[in-house]
């Protein structure tokens, strides 16, 4: 997002502070986007749809709270949608699903030899479930959400380093394990 | 093992799929139905407190009139107790 870009954002939220009606456009920004990190977290499509609604609900509600922080404003979005999944899995008791996209994977891995099959797959998956959640959450906003470590560190209430050190161990692992290369920039 | 489960979508999500849950007209009468849940329930605990202070004030000054004329009926009779 350029500078220009998040100064017109943040005019139209200072405008939906008065009138909510304005926050429309913010909605149909970002509506995709949040819907399909919620649906990555749950596999859900109704679910999905109403932890999406009750995301931009509470945004609108706590909106006289917002405060720009030097983040573009989906990343407020996201913090209040991880919270609705955290919330609703607590309430009950099930396990985190990461539903996550074949093709994603394969354009993240550089294949270097030629037994990229199935099998491989598999075990890159198998290797994934065995991950601590928190590491896998990093994982998933760096890789299929595109976010900075400055924003994923918002996003997930933790320090840029930290957010950077389970990046680095997880890929360490992977490196080693499956003796593959991640299209990754650092 | 950790307190999630991996699984593989062998398609990508479709944009399109998401399009029968946009609402933004939906969401803005959630939030202002939550507003004016939020003012009812200020507006009843005002009162509430409001009415509770009252009652107290009403308590305190019933207590103080029954106090004074305790007092004053004591004092009464320790001076005829005093004279006799």
């Amino acid at each position: 997002m350029t500078d220009n870009e998040i100064r017109k954002e943040q005019d139209l939220i200072e405008k939906s502070k008065k009138d909510p009606r304005a926050f429309g456009e913010i909605y149909e920004k970002y509506f995709d986007q949040i819907f399909n990190y919620i649906l990555r977290q749950t596999g859900d499509d109704e679910l999905a749809g109403d932890l999406c609604s009750q995301t931009f609900v509470n945004a609108l509600n706590n909106l006289p709270r917002y405060e720009f922080r030097g983040f573009p404003f989906s990343a407020w979005l996201y913090k209040i949608a991880g919270n609705e999944v955290n919330k609703h899995y607590r309430k009950h008791k099930g396990k985190i699903i990461f539903s996550i996209e074949e093709l994603k994977v394969r354009e993240l891995i550089d294949k270097t030899s030629d037994d990229w099959d199935e099998e491989l797959i598999n075990r890159l998956i198998q290797y994934m479930n065995e991950l601590p959640t928190e590491m896998v959450r990093v994982l998933e906003l760096r890789f299929f959400e595109d976010k900075d470590f400055k924003e994923i560190a918002f996003i997930l209430d933790m320090t840029e380093s930290g957010a950077k050190m389970r990046t680095y161990r997880a890929l360490d692992k992977l490196r080693t394990n499956f003796n593959i290369k991640m299209k990754y920039d650092g | 093992m950790g307190k999630h489960e991996i699984r593989l979508r062998r398609q990508r999500i479709a944009s399109r799929g998401s399009e029968r849950f946009r609402n933004y007209g939906s969401v803005l009468k959630q939030h202002e139905e939550g507003k004016r849940i939020k003012l009812i329930t200020k507006i009843f605990t005002f009162f509430l407190i409001t009415a509770a202070l009252i009652l107290i004030f009403i308590m305190v000054s019933r207590w103080e009139k029954r106090h004074e004329k305790s007092i004053k009926k004591t004092s009464l009779t320790e001076i005829i107790n005093h004279t006799v």
